[in-house]
């Protein structure tokens, strides 16, 4: 038999809310203590494995252009690795079509922990194929997404900052951008390229 | 080879941290949309959302909810409302919390 609603946290009142808070900073701070310990484990040494759940290739691409000389992400301490049991993120690209559910399940499961999964571009954030017959429509479907990289596909650039951000070495800076111009903004170019305030270590 | 050879026995290091500087070629890049909130007008708005091929943009009452993972950076809006639409520019958009991603734009006179 499963408990009864006796064992359930009052409903409504301000004690419930008060204990609904503290569970959540308590949640929050576990969440930052794994992030810290995730970090120190990855910071320096990761290795990568991609993913093609049913992508057009052109975010492989890009991810293949993060070895080349320009980017480099060795100097970073990020290689590739073609195995999942050597790898520690899985970075995937793609609509997760439904054939691919349990390649995708696999490989997540062959890969030791702890892991992180990043899905990368518009594919495996929801935004080309909606979920029908064939597709999932997004790779968290199927898998726990921990860092989401938008981007049709995304640049090398982008694809360098989703890495360090999934390793805790860059802070995410989308949560603090509105997407809304300033009128007098309008017509000048505007500010661009990464910031160099934040030096990843 | 030989001159970055002696720059590395130089400095001692032969690797730079991310970003080591600004990059010169992100002007090149596609980047979603940012939008004039005092240009949007209601008819605006919906076109907009018509126009949009991935469903990034969706109409929510008053203001758009702008879905930064599902955008494309194709332009249409741009060149739908060029006067209301421009590229934002950004491209580190990496989130660990996909809500993080959807964005609310008022529309005129709306607040919020």
């Amino acid at each position: 038999m499963t408990p009864g609603p006796v064992l359930l946290p009052p409903l409504g009142g301000p004690g419930g809310a008060r204990s609904a808070k503290e569970e959540q900073a308590e949640e929050e701070q576990v969440a930052r203590k794994l992030r810290d310990q995730i970090a120190r484990q990855f910071g320096r040494s990761l290795h990568i494995r991609t993913l093609d759940t049913g992508s057009c290739a052109v975010c492989e691409q890009e991810i293949r252009l993060l070895a080349a000389p320009h980017y480099d992400l060795h100097r970073l301490g990020f290689f590739f690795t073609p195995a999942p049991r050597h790898a520690d993120l899985l970075l995937a690209t793609g609509p997760m079509i439904r054939a691919m559910d349990v390649a995708a399940r696999k490989a997540y499961e062959a890969m030791p922990g702890p892991k992180l999964v990043v899905a990368t571009g518009a594919c495996a954030l929801g935004g080309v194929q909606p979920a029908d017959a064939f597709v999932h429509g997004t790779v968290s479907e199927i898998l726990p997404v921990d860092v989401w990289i938008p981007g049709c596909p995304p640049s090398p650039l982008a694809l360098l900052h989703g890495l360090l951000v999934a390793v805790g070495r860059l802070a995410e800076k989308v949560g603090a951008l509105s997407f809304i111009a300033e009128p007098g903004l309008m017509e000048e170019p505007s500010s661009l390229g990464p910031s160099t305030e934040e030096g990843a270590g | 080879m030989t001159l970055w050879f002696l720059r590395g026995l130089r400095r001692g290091v032969v690797t730079t941290h991310y970003p080591h500087r600004p990059e010169s070629s992100a002007v090149l890049l596609p980047t979603p949309p940012s939008f004039r909130a005092d240009a949007l007008t209601p008819e605006l708005a919906d076109l907009l959302c018509w126009v949009c091929p991935s469903h990034a943009l969706r109409r929510d009452g008053d203001a758009i909810l702008f879905d930064v993972g599902a955008c494309t950076a194709c332009g249409r809006c741009q060149e739908v409302a060029p006067g209301a639409v421009r590229a934002s520019g950004e491209f580190e958009l990496a989130a660990t919390n996909r809500a993080a991603l959807i964005k609310r734009i008022p529309l005129l006179g709306g607040d919020s």
